[in-house]
């Protein structure tokens, strides 16, 4: 009793101390950026305005996640539902998928310039940040997708084939829509993590705008943003701008996060993608 | 007559541990044959065997045959899902998709093929009728399954399998996480099925066995003791094991 009340207290603390720290950052960016987030600020472009950011930040997660949303979960399945006996093979490359997770993603970034830049002469792009992203995205998505898959019970899926379907028609129609919800989830965790990414981008998507929007011409998001704008800019308020654009972000990833959990729950008491009478 | 299901010197083995030794057994069209025994003696790997659910699992091998007419299910070209389809399962513990009650039922005939909204709609009413749940769920066909109580639940995934009008229907103890009320009431569905649909099911449940069978089984250590009629095997049991168990001097 006492030393679970002791812990009880010292989590207690802690929890504060972190919402304090939290507390603390959200109010400095407030204090200094709220000011001049305007319509204007959001919309324009050129000093003082972050609309291509926001446009680039919004493409480059997108593309990232059309390509390793199908891929991760393929991947998954093929992992989670057909192979039922784990080979060294297997395991081999789930090593590597850990590995390539935990690898810092400027390491990864650089090798993907290398790649794509270097060997095939993709300008530093939109294009590239995407690959860059989508790299880095992959096995997180997998991992994601493959805890989704094993939250649906066992039960359901002896249940499905019993009834004469295909291991195949068992992961389309009962697997993948009782996951929805966790899947949901989990995209919306990684488009935060993507929409928050820096120094990956700063290598293969570069540090400014172009004139002309292309997928092809640079693509600065609002992360990199940030960073150049407080070690590089020479504007003045840049301090105000840095914030305001944090903020932009912050916004956004909540909004995101929510908006993800709200999917989640629609789908969690799934109705299993089905029309019906 | 010819026996629904013939099944001709079956050995099951998990990896290289055997689970069923020699089963020789025969189900006769439109009966209730009930499997007993002891936790572990087989009976569950007997069931699952019939509809070859077990050999979704790594490592288990099957000798022997088994006979649904004239058809060696367990020949490597036949058809896995055309056999599941004409032998149908339910599961101990309730296991309704979490879609809604109408999709639950329908999701075997849509399987098929079936779209037309008219004909799913009757195979769903008449296959909630047939498990007796037609009554206290009609106007809530959209309500999500995992609503339903477990008893309704579990008759729910009886009109599942019964919406793809299969010839056998097995049960692996249905009722063994059911109340008395609600497996009173899967025992006199049971009995109401008896005669359309060739029933084999597995109970702990002796008096159950009693109650509902027209035959039973006795399994033990993966072995096929004794099968007969229900009543000569629970008064007058013909080994000496059986009527062990029956007096219960096993651990069930």
């Amino acid at each position: 009793m006492g030393r679970g009340r002791r812990l009880y207290g010292l989590s207690a603390v802690l929890a504060a101390l972190g919402l304090a720290g939290f507390a603390l950052v959200l109010g400095s960016l407030l204090k200094s950026g709220l000011p001049i987030l305007t319509w204007h600020f959001l919309t324009s472009s050129g000093p003082g305005g972050i609309g291509p950011e926001i446009l680039n930040t919004a493409v480059l997660c997108a593309i990232a996640l059309v390509v390793t949303v199908p891929l991760g979960l393929m991947v998954a399945v093929y992992q989670g539902e057909y192979l039922r006996r784990r080979s060294r093979r297997v395991r081999e490359l789930d090593h590597l998928r850990a590995t390539l997770m935990s690898a810092p993603t400027i390491v990864v970034a650089l090798v993907i310039y290398r790649v794509a830049v270097g060997w095939w002469h993709w300008p530093v792009s939109l294009m590239t940040g995407a690959l860059a992203l989508a790299v880095i995205n992959w096995p997180f998505m997998v991992a994601v997708s493959r805890s989704a898959l094993a939250s649906v019970p066992d039960s359901y899926r002896e249940a499905s084939l019993a009834l004469g379907a295909s291991r195949f028609e068992t992961v389309i129609k009962v697997v993948i829509p009782a996951a929805l919800g966790n899947l949901i989830e989990g995209i919306g965790m990684s488009l935060a993590r993507l929409a928050g990414e820096s120094a990956a981008l700063i290598v293969t998507a570069g540090v400014n705008v172009s004139q002309h929007w292309s997928l092809w011409g640079p693509g600065e998001t609002l992360a990199v943003h940030i960073w150049y704008i407080r070690t590089e800019g020479l504007v003045s308020g840049r301090d105000a701008e840095a914030a305001a654009t944090g903020l932009t972000l912050m916004i956004g990833i909540s909004v995101v996060l929510w908006l993800a959990s709200r999917a989640a729950r629609l789908f969690g008491r799934s109705q299993g993608g089905y029309d019906g009478a | 007559m010819e026996p629904k299901l013939r099944v001709e010197n079956l050995s099951v083995w998990y990896q290289r541990q055997p689970a069923l030794k020699h089963v020789t057994l025969s189900v006769e069209e439109g009966e209730v044959l009930a499997l007993i025994g002891p936790s572990g003696c087989g009976k569950s790997t007997f069931l699952r065997t019939l509809n070859r659910l077990s050999e979704e699992q790594v490592g288990v091998r099957v000798t022997g045959s088994i006979l649904l007419g004239d058809l060696d299910i367990h020949q490597p070209q036949v058809d896995v899902t055309q056999i599941r389809r004409r032998i149908g399962m339910v599961f101990q513990a309730p296991n309704p998709f979490p879609f809604s009650i109408f999709d639950n039922v329908a999701y075997g005939p849509r399987l098929q093929g079936a779209a037309d909204p008219a004909a799913l709609r009757k195979i769903v009413e008449q296959s909630l009728r047939q498990a007796a749940l037609w009554d206290e769920v009609r106007g809530k066909l959209r309500r999500p399954a995992l609503a339903l109580s477990g008893g309704q639940q579990q008759r729910l995934c009886i009109a599942r399998a019964l919406a793809v009008n299969p010839e056998v229907l097995l049960m692996d103890e249905p009722t063994a996480s059911l109340d008395p009320l609600s497996t009173a009431k899967i025992e006199e569905l049971v009995g109401a099925l008896r005669g359309q649909y060739t029933i084999v099911m597995v109970t702990h449940n002796l008096r159950q066995a009693a109650r509902v069978s027209d035959r039973t089984a006795f399994f033990l250590d993966g072995t096929l003791v004794e099968v007969g009629p229900t009543r000569q095997i629970f008064t007058a049991p013909q080994d000496s094991r059986t009527e062990q168990y029956l007096t219960g001097r096993f651990e069930s």
